[in-house]
């Protein structure tokens, strides 16, 4: 136990310097995007048909929010509001905490790609076990091309594919949002089921774009396994079809936790295009207004919560690794 | 590690004495686990069983239609024995050994033939549950020590459990207090070993451990597929001390592969020689390593450097053995690389001579053999 405590003390020391690493090398990149946050504001309010005396005026109010004093000076201030949890106030939005923004946006991108992310890797691993089995016949042809050809199209593809499919040739589902507008928000059954209904197609692809890699690697992982010479062994020893398959089940499985975990991680920076496609207001999509509207503080924000997030999967997945193979347990015991 | 004719004799004599001076011990032993588990009662009360393989032929599929690996094999492994088959890689050593089990692999199958097994029947007719209870209950099956034969992710006590509970017994407990006392019996600590990963096992202890999976249900053939390839000078002769003792106290038909001559040399009663897919020579061990008939034997034979004497006396077979694709349909396999080839080698395949227990396929020898015979006349 002790040794999984140091263990985990060494990953949690490791990743509060990544993210240091990381804050800082953002921060100095955000800042030296061309264009700064008033003059994007000032900009967008032209396009939409002020004057540009308004328009300036209107920006004025901004200027109480940037940031003041040299980069350096900026930079100390950033770090020491970071180190009170403080990401400081959004500057495209007035008035609104980043972390109030970054919350309310992580909703709705947490729970879609999560539900869409366990259901392509829940179904990719049974059909890749299958694929695997029946390698030599037509069904594990007929799933291996669905999983390289899924595997291959670019996820903006899917989602363009589906949302003209079932939005427009067959209006089954909504083209944006979140849910009805005219509905109360509330936890009523008429309110819920209109989320669902409006997060069908943005899950749906991320369950699409996910199912062609989860599929290829685990009947790669089975097909390698089934060649193992345990596997062999175990049926000269006369051990039951079933445990033989849970044998392979759970050695094939093992590296696929690990890439779970890392793409479990990668959610919190949402689906972009998806998020896009379907206007679906996650952090994909806040990220993406943030870098228009050259928020630095947004920005830097939602690259935090990315980064933090991977670093945390990475240790999960470690962590999970070395509870699930003994392999991995008795090595570190021994260093 | 090739032991000359002396020593065999030698060491054969120590055997026997060993195995009288343990008989005492087996029958205690029989009793023993004739109260253990008792759902492997019948298999305990029988002695050890007999196989009898008959014109076995074993194909693989390729691109270039069935090839045979295993052709027209006739072969007895008396009750109570240790045969050794000694061949090249690509002699279809080991996938004589896997029909024993009836476990040749695709894309291969047994073509024709039969390995009648004592208690058993015919294995090459067994299909299913019955293939599966007998894999493991009536025949146990040691790989190579170099493969991993653990599943890596359990323990060797959960493994054996799970082996129990494919093989219906009933008595887990029992099961386990047999492991303990097979891998005591081998010199390791059963309680530490059962509770111990593949992985933190060496290459000797996982051979011991492979062997206590063989034989923990009590079966009483047991086929041993290159056990000590892959090990030290110094495992390798604990494994098969361990081997030819077990054999003896359990009362064993025991089957052994190999392609070192030493092996067979130091532990078979019964030798037989394997070349493109063929047994060319069979005999008592000691006969045949001793005034070996089969150009083949005799070539393999000289091949072996000598403790004593110049090491250059050691020659070398010419040529290559035969791969599937290379083996001639028809004549000798052998009379690419043979010495003694006569014209009838070139169209027909040597029949297999009896000379008592000694059986030699070889055009040149049985030739030789009816001149001496017609001289004495």
């Amino acid at each position: 136990m002790t040794v999984i405590a140091r263990r985990l003390a060494g990953h949690l020391a490791r990743g509060f310097a990544m993210i240091l690493v990381v804050t800082t090398i953002s921060f100095v990149i955000i800042r030296s995007i061309p264009g700064d946050p008033m003059r994007a504001r000032y900009e967008k309010l032209v396009e939409q048909g002020m004057s540009p005396d308004q328009a300036e005026r209107a920006t004025a109010a901004l200027y109480g929010f940037m940031p003041k004093g040299t980069l350096w000076e900026q930079y100390a201030d950033y770090m020491r509001g970071l180190l009170h949890l403080d990401l400081g106030q959004s500057l495209s939005v007035p008035g609104a905490e980043v972390t109030t923004l970054l919350a309310s946006a992580a909703t709705w991108t947490i729970l879609p790609v999560l539900v869409g992310t366990l259901l392509s890797f829940a179904v990719g691993i049974i059909m890749g076990v299958y694929a695997a089995i029946k390698r030599s016949s037509k069904l594990g042809d007929v799933l291996a091309v669905s999983g390289s050809l899924l595997h291959g199209l670019p996820q903006y593809v899917l989602a363009l594919l589906l949302s003209a499919v079932f939005t427009t040739l067959l209006p089954i589902f909504p083209t944006g949002g979140t849910a009805d507008v005219t509905l109360e928000p509330g936890l009523n059954a008429a309110y819920i089921g209109s989320l669902i209904q409006y997060a069908t197609m943005p899950v749906l692809t991320y369950a699409l774009a996910g199912y062609g890699g989860w599929i290829l690697a685990m009947k790669s992982s089975v097909v390698t396994v089934l060649g193992d010479d345990f596997i062999m062994a175990a049926e000269l020893r006369g051990l039951k079809r079933g445990l033989i398959f849970r044998y392979v089940a759970r050695n094939a499985i093992l590296p696929l936790f690990t890439i779970l975990a890392l793409s479990l991680g990668l959610l919190f920076g949402g689906a972009i295009f998806i998020e896009r496609i379907f206007t679906y207001p996650g952090l994909g999509l806040l990220l993406l207004n943030s870098i228009t509207d050259r928020d630095y503080t947004l920005m830097g924000g939602a690259f935090l919560l990315i980064t933090v997030a991977i670093v945390i999967a990475n240790i999960v997945a470690d962590m999970l690794y070395t509870a699930i193979d003994p392999r991995v347990r008795s090595g570190q015991e021994a260093s | 590690m090739f032991v000359p004719a002396e020593k065999v004799s030698m060491t054969l004599g120590e055997r026997l004495s060993a195995a009288v001076g343990v008989r005492g011990d087996r029958s205690v032993e029989a009793a023993r686990n004739t109260g253990a588990a008792e759902g492997t009662r019948d298999a305990r009360r029988s002695g050890p069983p007999g196989v009898r393989i008959r014109d076995l032929s074993v194909v693989y599929r390729t691109a270039a239609g069935e090839l045979p690996a295993v052709s027209g094999i006739d072969l007895d492994l008396p009750p109570g024995t240790i045969t050794g088959v000694v061949g090249e890689s690509g002699s279809g050593k080991s996938t004589l050994a896997l029909s024993l089990l009836n476990a040749v692999q695709p894309p291969g199958r047994i073509r024709s033939g039969s390995v009648e097994i004592d208690g058993l029947g015919d294995v090459t007719r067994l299909r299913g549950e019955n293939l599966r209870k007998a894999r493991g209950r009536h025949i146990g099956y040691v790989f190579q020590a170099a493969q991993n034969s653990l599943n890596p992710l359990k323990t060797v006590g959960k493994q054996l459990l799970d082996l129990g509970r494919s093989h219906e017994i009933r008595d887990l407990r029992g099961l386990v207090r047999d492991a303990k006392d097979l891998l005591g019996r081998m010199g390791m600590d059963g309680a530490r070993v059962l509770d111990s990963h593949q992985h933190e096992l060496s290459g000797g202890m996982r051979q011991r451990v492979g062997i206590m999976f063989a034989l923990v249900l009590n079966a009483h053939l047991v086929v041993l597929d290159e056990p000590t390839t892959a090990l030290d000078m110094i495992t390798q002769a604990t494994i098969l001390r361990i081997v030819r003792e077990v054999h003896e106290e359990r009362g064993l038909t025991t089957f052994i592969i190999t392609h070192d001559l030493g092996v067979v040399a130091e532990i078979a009663d019964r030798l037989a020689i394997m070349y493109g897919g063929r047994v060319v020579e069979q005999g008592p061990t000691t006969e045949v390593l001793g005034a070996p008939r089969h150009p083949y034997t005799q070539g393999l034979i000289r091949a072996i450097p000598r403790l004593v004497g110049d090491l250059g006396e050691a020659r070398a077979l010419p040529g290559r053995p035969p791969t599937l694709g290379t083996v001639p349909s028809r004549g000798c396999v052998f009379r690419e690389r043979c010495d003694l080839r006569m014209d009838v080698c070139e169209t027909e395949e040597p029949p297999a001579v009896p000379y008592g227990e000694w059986i030699v396929a070889c055009h040149a020898v049985a030739a030789r053999d009816a001149e001496t015979r017609e001289e004495k006349e």
